[in-house]
């Protein structure tokens, strides 16, 4: 049997010193290549889940692994963040001041390569996501659909291993949601990513894989 | 080619999204910076063109009294001064700033008629004044402020003078002055028997010694000959007499707060652009940006304010400068020359002001939770 990509281990979190408990002890275990929902009603803990799952937080107590390196430990949780996971946000979460090709080339600025392989690599990524006719707009010149689009690139940017999505069709019509979710399983499939979606949607959920659901901070049975 | 996305290029990009917030600031720290260059590099023309004037009539040793504000050496000093061996020649002299019209000061020599430093002006018309008599010399810049040529009176301290001559200085100081006997100067300034300096002319160095040791040892020796005085080199003469350490005291003094306004504009700007971008700074957190890079570049957006603040400061200080030297009022005493040196420190210092700044906004922002920043609205 081949180490899990992604182990949790009795994870916990709180806030508000205590008072509020997000997650009360999850275990998980995520296969690489893996398409996991991740479902739930509104404050089951959820996309705290998936934050943890990420790097982006840290558990009140528990452990998160990333193959058998522990994070916050073995492996450090920016690095983390930024060679092994790409984030696909609810609210898409692009820089305005930046152009299409522009955001693409953010996460990249992290790892240093050339500022000409930076923009080819966008450039590749963009009109991979068909938006080669978008890249000299700014996000707000762009729809919902677009931008989601644009943030899918801009995740795949730094060639992670996992694809963290939470809600990513939560402000699209039903039309573009369909295209994002397309877009989505098409690159777990091509290129064997594991893909973790967070989602309200139940025809999402059941387009996974596995489906894990939520309430009050545990895994239901 | 694809467009590429530049470290500064991305923190010009975050400056410009608040235009005129933006220019509001590169306008406080240019006015600055500009005060820094126009002051600062006027008071360092000002002790340049001293040093020249020391060069130009032959001066190596400046006495004076040891207090700061040595302006009433006893005249009778001259003669024991005149007996020391290395000693070839010691003038009494008098400087003072004085109003000629209510527009227009300028710095007024008090020399004796037959002093060796007369005899490095030129003299562009008229001739030389004679002890003894209410007459005066004009620098060629002061003359032309004053529309005044040989021949004309002008009035000074309720004393009506002659303009025996028109003279050009190798400094800019001597063009912008008035130059009277030392007696006149004494009277007009109640400072009968008085005098501010010796100007003392060595010798020639004995053969084999090296002129800076001989000046060396020739002020020990008037220093001991002289207890209570104070024998100072030239050119040390020319950085630290009483018109021009206030001179730098005022262009530091004045610079400095222009500077902490600037720096406090600067870091009032990056605050508030910290707090407004907190969300974007959350998801460079999310993308993988280390903290010190997200600090790098809040730091890199306060040092491209500061620098193009500076730049257009120097362009501020300078045309300051050139107004300045160009008006009737202070034309005799403000240059217009500014180093490259003096640029190059006012860009350095516009550059630290904005890393100053940034520097606690920097901060904050690098060490927001990712979590919380995307949260916030």
């Amino acid at each position: 049997m081949t180490e899990p990509i992604l182990r949790a281990r009795e994870l916990r979190k709180s806030y508000d010193e205590g008072r509020i408990e997000a997650l009360r002890g999850v275990d998980l275990a995520i296969e690489a290549g893996e398409f996991l929902a991740i479902s739930g009603p509104s404050g089951s803990g959820k996309s705290t889940l998936l934050q943890l799952l990420g790097g982006l937080d840290t558990p009140t107590s528990g452990e998160v692994f990333f193959h058998s390196a522990r994070l916050g430990a073995a492996i450090d949780l920016d690095v983390f963040r930024s060679k092994k996971v790409g984030f696909i946000f609810q609210a898409f979460h692009l820089m305005p001041t930046l152009r299409v090709l522009e955001n693409v080339q953010v996460p990249m600025m992290a790892l240093s390569p050339t500022p000409n392989h930076r923009a080819e690599r966008a450039l590749a990524l963009l009109q991979e996501m068909g938006l080669e006719h978008r890249l000299r707009q700014y996000p707000n010149e762009l729809s919902a659909g677009e931008r989601q689009r644009v943030a899918i690139a801009r995740a795949l940017a730094n060639e992670p291993e996992i694809l963290l999505a939470d809600e990513p069709t939560g402000n699209l019509d039903s039309a573009n949601s369909a295209r994002i979710m397309e877009i989505l399983t098409g690159i777990q499939k091509q290129r064997g990513m594991t893909l973790i979606v967070v989602t309200h949607e139940n025809e999402i959920a059941h387009a996974a894989a596995r489906q894990i659901r939520l309430r009050d901070g545990r895994i239901e049975a | 080619m694809a467009s590429q996305l530049s470290f500064t290029g991305f923190a010009w990009k975050n400056l410009w999204r608040r235009r005129l917030r933006t220019l509001l600031t590169l306008g406080g720290i240019a006015m600055a910076i500009g005060a820094f260059v126009a002051l600062v590099g006027f008071s360092r023309a000002f002790e340049h063109e001293w040093l020249r004037m020391y060069e130009g009539t032959g001066t190596d040793i400046a006495v004076v009294e040891k207090s700061f504000l040595n302006t009433s050496l006893d005249e009778s000093v001259g003669a024991k001064l005149r007996a020391l061996p290395e000693v070839e020649q010691a003038r009494p002299m008098i400087f003072n700033l004085m109003d000629l019209t209510p527009e227009i000061n300028a710095l007024v020599f008090g020399w004796q008629a037959d002093s060796y430093e007369l005899d490095s002006l030129t003299l562009t018309s008229g001739r030389r004044f004679r002890d003894g008599q209410p007459e005066i010399l004009l620098g060629d810049i002061l003359a032309g402020n004053l529309n005044k040529k040989a021949g004309d009176t002008i009035e000074i301290q309720g004393t009506t003078f002659t303009v025996t001559g028109i003279d050009h200085g190798g400094s800019a100081l001597e063009a912008g002055a008035v130059i009277m006997p030392l007696d006149q100067l004494q009277q007009v300034s109640s400072l009968q028997g008085k005098v501010t300096a010796f100007h003392v002319r060595l010798r020639p160095a004995p053969a084999g010694e090296a002129q800076e040791h001989y000046v060396k040892r020739a002020d020990a020796e008037i220093e001991a000959a002289l207890p209570g005085l104070h024998a100072v080199p030239a050119a040390e003469r020319a950085s630290n007499n009483q018109i021009v350490l206030l001179a730098h005291a005022a262009a530091w003094g004045t610079s400095s707060i222009a500077l902490l306004i600037g720096i406090l504009s600067i870091a009032n700007t990056m605050a508030m652009s910290v707090f407004e971008r907190t969300r974007e700074i959350g998801i460079l957190r999310a993308l993988g940006w280390k903290s010190w890079r997200v600090m790098l570049l809040i730091l890199t957006e306060a040092a491209v304010l500061g620098l193009a603040g500076g730049i257009l400061g120097l362009g501020v200080g300078w045309g300051t400068l050139r107004i300045l030297s160009s008006l009737p009022q202070t034309a005799s005493i403000v240059s217009a020359s500014v180093t490259w040196l003096h640029l190059l420190e006012a860009l350095c210092i516009a550059v630290a002001s904005g890393l100053v700044a940034g520097a606690i906004p920097a901060w904050r922002g690098a060490h927001l939770s990712p979590v919380e920043a995307l949260r916030h609205d």
